[in-house]
């Protein structure tokens, strides 16, 4: 295998690259980039958004280019302790986003430069705020040059929010399809009518989308455009506009108030204490880096990792689970937590070009810790999946793992059963234990108290 | 769609690696123009607004209003 290696996400502009040899990650500059690049430094805006918290630091590394016919320098950026897509984040998420990107146009025009490109992609969530990694986006910006990435927001940011906020939250999978964000006349026509009353959608969305249909295929004459291109405050009009509407978008689960929203769990308040002390005794003692939290709920477990030093990722079905967790961090400043939206039974697969641009969930783990609460029942009963099946997941995904059984006889199970036939004779804490043992060895057993519950740690047998 | 590259490509100089889109080039040019006059209006009117009221105004603005007086010409710093 070649020991250097040229990401597969970083392919389509030609200004450079990411590559990763001897474990680092590295950006390469190339030469056709030169200019834009050291007016990016020397305007001092690299300074001020880094200082700021909105763009990834860097450092300028004396290292062999990965291409060197091409070169101007190498890069050593931060590394970011866990890459997630837009399709995973929640709405405030996404908005928040959106907002960095126009806050970072705003200050790149004020000094000279521009964003040539406006992916959701180059966003990422490090210490609990969105931040832009592509250090290649800035270019230097010429009186009366358009936004070149205006349909790009539109697509990435404008459009998915329209639509989880107006039509329906759950549309914000359509960016799992469309990779270069969601085709704005598919937008349109999924937009509820009243949305054409809004002026930022009417224009940015439903106008157009008219017209690019009008125009597509076609070119554009000079006297299309007078000559004139877009003066700078009309630039500035049209960020306006686009941080307005963005703004306007709101979203709240209908029929929720978010008081109600707290784990309505069935069981007695001291089961519930001890379930907690002892996932908090578990983490003092194996002290994960990175800890995966599946079915996280609004994230209450995935806090006690996070106070113990790990970067808890709570990953969650619920959409309105992921925002509420994902505004409880907000408010109280976290930064090491991520929340993520995340079907279990369906988890992000690899796309994008020959299925290697944005990587599955598996690829990006393993977690040193996988927490699993008050999940497997979901899996087993709601969704099928055999014991054994399960185990395995598991076993790829955690070094370490922490789970929950909860027994049939539980009224969350009696729940699941209600509607259906009860096939699950091999459900039950023996049969599920036996299953865990192929993949991993038993630490500790747990009952918890006042409950007929059980709670596992295990070690993959892996490991050693 | 070669030539709305070129036409885009002349307006910015540089060679592009995303496609504009022509509708989306034109619309955007449509729309700064009207954007462009709403927003120089309700930046001065906050300007105005800020003498009589004494408040002080917000940094993006004065970050706007300041970029608006004295375009960075980026080119020269080549």
């Amino acid at each position: 295998m070649k020991s250097d290696q040229k990401l597969a996400a970083s392919f389509r502009d030609p200004s450079g690259f990411l590559f990763r040899r001897g474990g680092k990650l590295y950006r390469q500059v190339n030469k056709i980039y030169q200019p834009n690049y050291d007016s990016l430094v020397k305007s001092g805006l690299f300074q001020k958004l880094t200082d700021a918290g909105m763009l990834i630091p860097h450092k300028e590394v004396q290292v062999e280019p990965e291409g060197p016919a091409l070169a101007y320098c190498v890069l050593e950026p931060e590394l970011v302790d866990f890459i997630s897509y837009p399709y995973e984040w929640s709405f405030s998420q996404l908005k928040d986003a959106a907002l960095l990107t126009l806050a970072i146009q705003k200050q790149a025009l004020d000094t000279g430069l521009s964003l040539k490109d406006a992916s959701a992609y180059n966003i990422q969530f490090q210490h609990g705020r969105p931040l832009l990694i592509d250090t290649l986006s800035f270019e230097i910006y010429k009186e009366g040059q358009p936004w070149v990435a205006y349909r790009q927001f539109c697509q990435h940011f404008l459009a998915p929010l329209a639509l989880m906020a107006l039509t329906d939250i759950r549309l914000s999978q359509l960016m799992r399809v469309y990779i270069d964000g969601i085709p704005l006349d598919l937008a349109s026509k999924l937009l509820p009518g009243s949305s054409r009353l809004n002026f930022g959608l009417a224009s940015h969305i439903h106008l157009h989308a008219q017209a690019q249909k009008r125009y597509a295929d076609k070119g554009v004459s000079a006297s299309q455009t007078s000559g004139r291109g877009v003066s700078k405050m009309g630039l500035l009009g049209l960020l306006d506009s686009l941080e307005g509407t963005v703004n306007g978008l709101k979203w709240l689960p209908s029929g929720t108030e978010w008081g109600d929203y707290y784990d309505s769990t069935n069981y007695s308040r001291s089961a519930f204490d001890d379930k907690s002390l002892a996932i908090k005794e578990f983490m003092a003692r194996l002290q994960p880096k990175k800890v995966w939290d599946l079915g996280a709920n609004t994230g209450f477990f995935s806090q006690i990792a996070a106070e113990q030093g790990a970067l808890a990722l709570a990953f969650d079905i619920d959409p309105a689970a992921v925002e509420k967790n994902y505004q409880d961090i907000k408010k109280r400043k976290e930064t090491r937590n991520l929340p993520l939206l995340m079907d279990l039974t369906n988890p992000s697969p690899a796309i994008g070009w020959q299925n290697a641009e944005r990587d599955s969930l598996s690829a990006r783990g393993p977690a040193d810790l996988v927490l699993a609460l008050a999940l497997v029942h979901h899996l087993a009963i709601s969704n099928n999946v055999p014991l054994p099946m399960v185990a395995e997941y598991f076993s790829t995904i955690g070094r370490w793992l922490v789970v929950e059984f909860v027994p049939k006889d539980d009224t969350q199970v009696q729940r699941l059963l209600a509607s259906r036939e009860d096939i699950f004779d091999h459900y039950n804490a023996d049969e599920f234990v036996q299953a865990l043992s192929t993949y991993f060895e038993l630490r500790e057993t747990h009952p918890v108290k006042d409950s007929r519950r059980m709670l596992y740690l295990l070690e993959n047998k892996t490991n050693g | 769609m070669a030539i709305c590259t070129s036409a885009a490509s002349h307006l910015i100089g540089i060679p592009l690696y995303l496609d504009p889109g022509s509708g989306s080039f034109l619309l955007q040019i449509l729309l700064a123009a009207l954007l462009g006059i709403a927003f120089a209006v309700k930046i001065y009117w906050k300007k105005i607004k800020a003498l009589f009221t004494g408040k002080k105004e917000p940094a993006e603005n004065i970050v706007a209003i300041e970029s608006i007086k004295s375009p960075a010409d980026a080119s020269d710093e080549k």
